[in-house]
């Protein structure tokens, strides 16, 4: 079976010959060609060749575009950071003044970062794409504002300017979609969108209910394509029941620190789990104990057709032993057949 | 207590607590200004609120609560501190300190800085904020200059976390370690424990809520649990 048959299996609950999964090796394959971060990371044939040594290091189900939300809000303005090692980063964010943040339209894909991602993820697909579901990663629409402005400035805003907050939202509504839209064109299966604003251990129920969940169903909806909704960072097992109706979304990423089982009883039997492993985690990981971790894992949800074993949080480090990444395959190898 | 009827006084309590998780700042601060105009700033800030901010700070150390609403209580705070100030009350400000704040070179973050200012404030500390993106030698220029012995950093994540190893660095180049302590704080820590040692760090706080007794103990020198 491809990846592909195996993750459609899973999500139609079907049996495979093994279990499907994936890690979030994004940056990682600058390390396994000894591409510079920041050419990588700028030149869409780097990391295609990046993530074709992911696929003969470890030959994952799923392939990762570029995992880099700073690129989204530094096409508004802002400083980036690189660093040898990491993803680039926003240093100082495109706006103190929320009025001076306007949407950029049509103008939006022709940022050389956005580009970037588009294009990566046209290459990836391209190669890829029959044998593999090519995630795309992408910014959560109640988010952006936090990455334009910074998260004090975004809090405020929600808490004490809806009018504004609205305004913000139509901002994030517009490039989600148009981002979104281009990259299914350019051949991405689904969009994983790590989603923080949404988390109660950051808003109030009462924003949540008001503006968040209605502005996160209404793009989810009106997307083009498929919506895995990833943790974001935070537990989410306690707000999942929050998120189970929304749109368009046939999957969830769940935080390491989430029951699984839990999470499978709030959503029943017909969505997809993926998790979880904590991605930046198997830095400080030993292979024997990455292997226990996943077997473990793997165990647990034994009965579970609609699971995928899969990493969390953010993306695997630079420096994580290629040993503990291999040990998870050897777990998903040793469990056999999903039956 | 500086006193009220105790059956009032945990009524008030419980109805702050209630507007500041439902985000209702107006009311909140109307309800505290209320109390001061017939029992004064003093009493407002050591009856009312700093006990419900300690209740909001076990909260939401025990993740039982948000971050907006832990923010909402910071705004009360803050509201409520700038209208003592501009009454020239009873209220004791900057009783505390100095203490230097500010996010470390090259983080922009500057949320959990100024929550951390807001509730040193309230507890009564003389707060000196350098702002974001400052240099190691800023920092310790900044408490040599103010006679300050806590310097509390700010980072959010782990690529500017690291940073704070420079400041470590400056205290013992000066050899002021001892005589400085350095509070380090921000959401990476949260998620990393054990990142407070490594990057030199004399202590932490689950939450901003919980900075100023972190600053007590540092201030009077009294050591840090491992890990703290």
């Amino acid at each position: 079976m491809t990846g592909l048959e195996r993750v459609l299996c899973a999500l139609g609950g079907e049996p495979t010959d093994r279990r499907a999964f994936t890690l979030t090796l994004s940056l990682y394959g600058a390390r396994l060609t000894g591409c510079p971060v920041r050419e990588y990371f700028t030149v869409p044939r780097r990391y295609l060749e990046g993530q074709r040594e992911v696929v003969r290091l470890l030959d994952p189900d799923i392939l990762f575009t570029p995992f880099v939300l700073p690129f989204e809000a530094l096409a508004y303005g802002g400083e980036e950071v690189w660093l040898d090692r990491f993803a680039p980063n926003v240093r100082k964010p495109p706006f103190r003044d929320p009025d001076l943040a306007e949407p950029l339209g049509e103008g939006l894909l022709l940022d050389p970062g956005v580009g970037y991602l588009v294009e990566a993820a046209r290459l990836l697909a391209g190669e890829f794409g029959a044998d593999k579901p090519v995630c795309a990663v992408v910014t959560a629409p109640v988010d952006l504002p936090a990455m334009l402005l910074g998260i004090e400035t975004w809090l405020e805003i929600l808490l004490f300017d809806p009018e504004r907050a609205a305004a913000l939202m139509d901002l994030s509504e517009d490039h989600f979609l148009r981002l979104t839209a281009a990259l299914f064109d350019a051949g991405a299966t689904f969009v994983a969108c790590p989603v923080m604003f949404a988390n109660l251990r950051l808003v109030t129920p009462g924003l949540l209910e008001k503006s968040i969940l209605p502005a996160l169903a209404r793009c989810f909806g009106l997307c083009r394509g498929p919506v895995v909704f990833h943790h974001g960072g935070n537990r989410i097992e306690d707000h999942l029941h929050h998120y189970a109706g929304l749109p368009n979304v046939p999957g969830f990423v769940m935080d390491p620190r989430d029951s699984l089982s839990r999470a499978r009883g709030i959503l029943g039997p017909g969505r997809l789990i993926l998790g979880n492993l904590s991605g930046p985690a198997l830095l400080r990981t030993a292979p024997e104990e990455a292997r226990a971790l996943s077997s473990e894992i793997l165990a647990e949800r034994a009965g579970d057709r609609a699971f995928i074993l899969a990493s969390g949080h953010a993306d695997v480090p630079f420096d994580t032993n290629p040993d503990t990444l291999l040990a998870v395959r050897q777990a998903v190898l040793d469990a056999g057949a999903v039956s | 207590m500086t006193g009220g009827n105790t059956t009032d006084i945990e009524k008030l309590k419980e109805d702050l607590f209630s507007l500041m998780l439902d985000a209702e700042r107006e009311g909140a601060v109307a309800m505290l200004l209320g109390f001061a105009r017939g029992r004064g700033f003093q009493a407002a800030v050591n009856d009312l609120l700093e006990p419900v901010l300690q209740r909001v700070g076990e909260d939401w150390s025990r993740e039982r609560i948000s971050l907006a609403q832990g923010y909402v209580a910071g705004k009360i705070a803050e509201d409520v501190l700038l209208a003592a100030a501009s009454s020239h009350g009873d209220l004791r400000l900057d009783v505390k300190g100095p203490v230097i704040l500010g996010n470390v070179e090259d983080d922009y973050h500057s949320l959990g800085r100024k929550m951390v200012g807001v509730f040193l404030r309230a507890a009564g500390w003389k707060i000196v904020d350098l702002g974001n993106d400052v240099s190691p030698a800023a920092f310790v220029d900044a408490a040599l200059e103010h006679g300050a012995r806590v310097i509390g950093v700010s980072a959010m994540m782990l690529t500017t976390a690291e940073n704070i190893r420079a400041v470590r660095a400056e205290l013992d180049a000066r050899g002021l370690s001892g005589r400085i302590r350095l509070a380090v704080g921000g959401a990476v820590f949260k998620l990393r424990p054990e990142l407070v040692r490594e990057v030199g760090g004399d202590g932490t706080a689950a939450s901003a809520i919980q900075a100023p007794p972190l600053f007590d103990r540092l201030w009077t020198g009294e050591p840090e649990g491992e890990g703290a």
